[in-house]
């Protein structure tokens, strides 16, 4: 027999907190369509998917609704495009990709994410071609995310992958510039990215993962937040060791949710469940923000002294107690700090509370990265590459993914305000700091060696 | 032998039970169950014994009453006649419908209503109504067993037409989740 309290705290974190189940996303493995002519390629990849993804929706509102827990985005992964469509020209990917946006449409989901190449070592002839079609791609497309690794612990940075990426996503920006740039905010740079993220932009599904898989991303910066200001309420005095206990097992309650969805949508596709990934995600929603834990915990904004040790703390607490309530952790499992997304965060970044060095500074304690960061339009590429290999040597040399979601708003300058629209909201732009000038350092190229995995200080 | 199940209804206080398992056990009855609640103040509890056969309900409740005097008890004594349940056995699966919203007469009537009509069975009820209009204090939590086979869809659709009629905010979910969110 359930307590009064169990049933009715979790009526209050399903309609009070946003409590729900941020994303189920079908991982499909495209290596067998493979073939060197396109439209064939085309009509393999749409068949595979559209077949294995037929009643991904429909499950997963029919499980949500017996929960009584939303299901609030239905996404699918698939191969990495570099890798399925090696043979292909660029203008020829950019067909593939409108076919993924078809395929998305039919099955009605509102994103399909693996238009990816994996580059932390060596540029391929598919390489090349899929990172030359991604401007194009996701300008045309509409559900389509891209994502490229240009670095790993064990290989490296390719910084001649990363210069590339610079001029790429300032490309994405131009022919998207009516909107602001949005085809950069359907792209991701990695360091380490792992083969099975449910989120997106950067979900892909591994070169070493079955034919489909069902991953799971769990969220709640709702919930935590509540939580503590809970405790707090009952208990002012509450010090830090207490808080992040108090966290820990708030992250595990939300696990659960997942774990338990999770597992029933895979076993009703018929197909084996991949992993939960635990991330504090916000929405631009009030009441889902991951900023406001912060000032839960007593900081006036994200951004002021103290935001790394919090954030640490924060990341810390989630990851435990995700890992205590699955028995398959993986993604990204976190806290997301994504600028544009979170209402709070933004704010932070207008009110000057919050600057790219910040930014860049509390990525090393969290799980991803500089994520969907407006900056301004002048930016040159060189100096986007830059920011990005900054950010790929702390994912680098910390063992950790990182990634870079950075939109240089064409037309626009620091202070103005970018619209992006729905989940992917709209941000303050900040400034690049000491962004002129030359940089040839970015310019030689060549690939930095991995890090001495011993000596550690 | 022969089984009995005696109601025990009275003011709650220290050592009620203990006096009614005394008198039980001098009488050489056998506790094979029992579930006792309290409602604010007030006391009750159902025991199912077996008792010896020479034994007659009503003299048990005579013993009960004396023996426990000073509690102020009421009893109830009856026969069980078998341990089968009524009817077929149904393979059902476990839910919880909760409701929140301002106070009124016929709240409970109303809801139950549907579920009797959908042959839902009501395995804990706990209600409380404090009164007023603040969703909060006036909370009903079912747990229910479903029938497998039941078009749940129509059933959803009743509850909720009924559910917004008397103004109040519904809930229907698998037992699992909360189940899974607060146990380990």
């Amino acid at each position: 027999m359930l307590s009064n309290q169990e049933i009715l705290s979790v009526l209050e974190m399903l309609q009070n907190e946003n409590l729900d189940l941020r994303t189920i996303t079908l991982g499909i493995s495209l290596l067998d369509c493979a073939s060197d002519d396109i439209r064939r390629f085309r009509g393999a990849v749409y068949d595979r998917i559209t077949t294995t993804a037929e009643n991904l929706v429909e499950i997963c509102d029919r499980i949500g609704e017996k929960y009584g827990i939303p299901v609030v985005n239905k996404r699918i992964s698939v191969s990495p495009m570099a890798v399925a469509g090696a043979p292909f020209a660029p203008d020829q990917l950019v067909s593939a990709a409108s076919t993924l946006d078809m395929a998305a449409k039919s099955v009605g989901v509102d994103f399909i994410g693996g238009f990816s190449a994996l580059v932390e070592k060596g540029l391929a002839t598919g390489d090349r071609a899929l990172i030359e079609a991604i401007p194009a791609a996701l300008t045309e497309t509409e559900r389509v995310c891209a994502s490229v690794n240009v670095a790993s612990t064990r290989a490296g940075i390719n910084m001649d992958a990363v210069l590339l990426m610079g001029r790429k996503i300032k490309e994405a920006a131009e022919l998207t510039a009516d909107k602001d740039g949005l085809a950069c905010a359907k792209l991701c740079v990695f360091a380490n990215i792992p083969q099975d993220v449910p989120f997106m932009a950067g979900a892909y599904l591994g070169i070493g993962e079955a034919d489909a898989v069902i991953n799971v991303g769990v969220s709640g910066p709702g919930v935590v937040k509540k939580a503590i200001d809970r405790a707090l309420a009952a208990d002012p005095q509450m010090n830090l060791r207490q808080l992040s206990d108090l966290i820990k097992r708030t992250a595990y309650k939300v696990t659960r949710v997942g774990e338990l969805i999770g597992r029933e949508v895979a076993k009703a596709m018929g197909i084996d469940f991949g992993v939960v990934d635990l991330s504090l995600a916000p929405t631009p929603n009030v009441g889902d923000s991951v900023g406001e834990i912060f000032q839960s915990l007593g900081l006036l904004s994200i951004g002021v002294p103290g935001t790394t040790v919090a954030l640490a703390m924060l990341n810390d607490a989630v990851k435990k107690g995700g890992a205590f309530a699955s028995s398959n952790v993986g993604g990204l499992s976190g806290a997301f700090i994504p600028v544009s997304e979170d209402l709070n965060i933004s704010e932070a970044a207008r009110a000057g509370h919050l600057s790219l060095e910040k930014l860049e500074a509390i990525t090393s304690v969290c799980s991803v990265g500089l994520d969907m960061v407006a900056i301004p339009g002048d930016t040159s590429a060189e100096t986007l590459a830059a920011i990005i290999a900054d950010e790929m040597a702390i994912g680098v040399i910390n063992k950790k993914t990182t990634a870079t979601r950075i939109i240089p708003v064409p037309g626009k300058k620091a202070g103005d305000q970018a619209f992006f629209g729905g989940l992917l909201g709209q941000a303050y732009i900040v400034p690049v700091n000491n962004g002129k000038g030359d940089n040839r350092f970015i310019r030689r190229g060549g690939l930095i060696p991995s890090p001495i995995h011993s000596l550690t200080n | 032998m022969q089984k009995a199940i005696i109601s025990v209804l009275g003011k709650d206080r220290p050592g009620i039970i203990a006096a009614v398992t005394k008198v039980l056990f001098e009488q050489d009855c056998n506790i094979e169950n029992v579930s006792q609640t309290i409602l604010q103040n007030e006391f009750s509890g159902i025991f199912i014994v077996s008792m010896p056969g020479n034994l007659a309900f009503d003299s048990m409740c005579a013993i009960l009453e004396k023996g426990t005097a000073g509690f102020d008890l009421h009893f109830h004594i009856k026969p069980m006649e078998s341990d089968e349940r009524s009817g077929p056995a149904v393979e059902t699966e476990p839910f919880v419908i909760t409701t929140k919203g301002p106070d009124r007469k016929g709240l409970v009537a109303k809801i139950t209503s549907v579920m009797a009509r959908h042959g839902i069975n009501v395995t804990n009820l706990q209600a409380v109504f404090k009164g007023g209009n603040d969703p909060g204090a006036n909370i009903m939590i079912y747990e229910v067993d479903i029938p497998i086979h039941l078009d749940q869809a129509s059933l959803r659709r009743e509850l909720n037409e009924t559910a917004r009629d008397l103004n109040l905010d519904i809930s229907i979910q698998h037992k699992d989740i909360f189940r899974a969110i607060n146990r380990i």
